[in-house]
């Protein structure tokens, strides 16, 4: 299995989906830093980041997301995270990300959160 | 769980170890009394340490070539991870704690691993021995339900 695998797709022209699987530390980062910066190149900065599959997450890894959210936000746009898991969560906590990050359950509530 | 659990690995420095860190890390801490939670912190304590030394400590060695060394001594009472590299002098202990808002403002991706350390390890020390190494020894005990000895069976 790949140490981390990233999907993407377009929901509509404003907005991405980026489907996250496997272990987002400091060897994979660069990969997720990678995709949502290609977002941001092609102007879309409403991002859509689908947690469920990710084992591990390490700051390395929350960095990508810490880094990129104001960019984001100052362009009309905003980092949804969905689903994550307990071990993603509990990283999150600790780093007191859950009170600045939109963290909802499933991709509806995300897809409301642009509405 | 047995008496005493020594566990020790050199990895080179180069974050495709991470994982089998992460691994040995994980089967120590699950043979002390912590709960599944204390466990993954841990883990998460050392990769933190471990991805920070790969960061730095041989940068301005030729491929960024050298090894870190990872010795885990627990028992029923508490787990001890000592860290060791060759490279640069980089002391834990100088960095600040992080303002996760201004990381956000400012667009900073890195720089909170020595604040997930600290905040989940009960004794992070780190020492340099000029030329010869950085040793970072952390350090976890165990808090039994009762708030007695965790020792006892």
């Amino acid at each position: 299995m790949p140490e981390l695998t990233i999907e993407t797709k377009m929901i509509g022209e404003s907005s991405c989906l980026i489907k996250l699987s496997g272990f987002l530390d400091a060897h994979t980062f660069e990969q997720l830093d990678e995709a949502i910066s290609d977002l941001f190149d092609r102007d879309v900065f409403r991002v859509i980041a689908d947690l469920s599959g990710v084992e591990y997450i390490s700051s390395a890894g929350a960095g990508v997301f810490i880094g990129s959210l104001a960019t984001a936000q100052e362009s009309g746009g905003d980092i949804v995270l969905v689903n994550p898991t307990i071990n993603v969560r509990e990283v999150f906590d600790l780093l007191g990300l859950s009170q600045i990050f939109a963290i909802v359950n499933n991709l509806n509530e995300a897809a409301a959160k642009f509405k | 769980m047995p008496g005493h659990v020594h566990k020790e690995l050199v990895a080179p420095n180069d974050t495709r170890h991470l994982v089998k860190i992460r691994e040995v890390v994980q089967e120590a801490a699950a043979q002390v009394p912590f709960d599944k939670r204390e466990v993954g912190r841990i883990v998460l304590a050392v990769d933190e340490a471990v991805s920070n030394i790969m960061e730095h400590a041989y940068e301005d060695q030729e491929n960024n070539e050298g090894d870190i060394r990872v010795t885990i001594d627990a028992d029923c009472s508490k787990m001890e991870v000592v860290i060791c590299d060759s490279g640069k002098e980089f002391n834990p202990e100088s960095i600040q704690v992080p303002d996760i808002s201004e990381h956000v403002q400012r667009g900073k991706k890195k720089g909170l691993g020595i604040f997930l350390m600290r905040q989940i390890m009960d004794e992070v020390k780190y020492t340099f021995v000029q030329g010869i190494r950085n040793e970072l020894r952390m350090v976890k005990y165990v808090r039994s339900q009762g708030g007695g000895d965790s020792c006892q069976s």
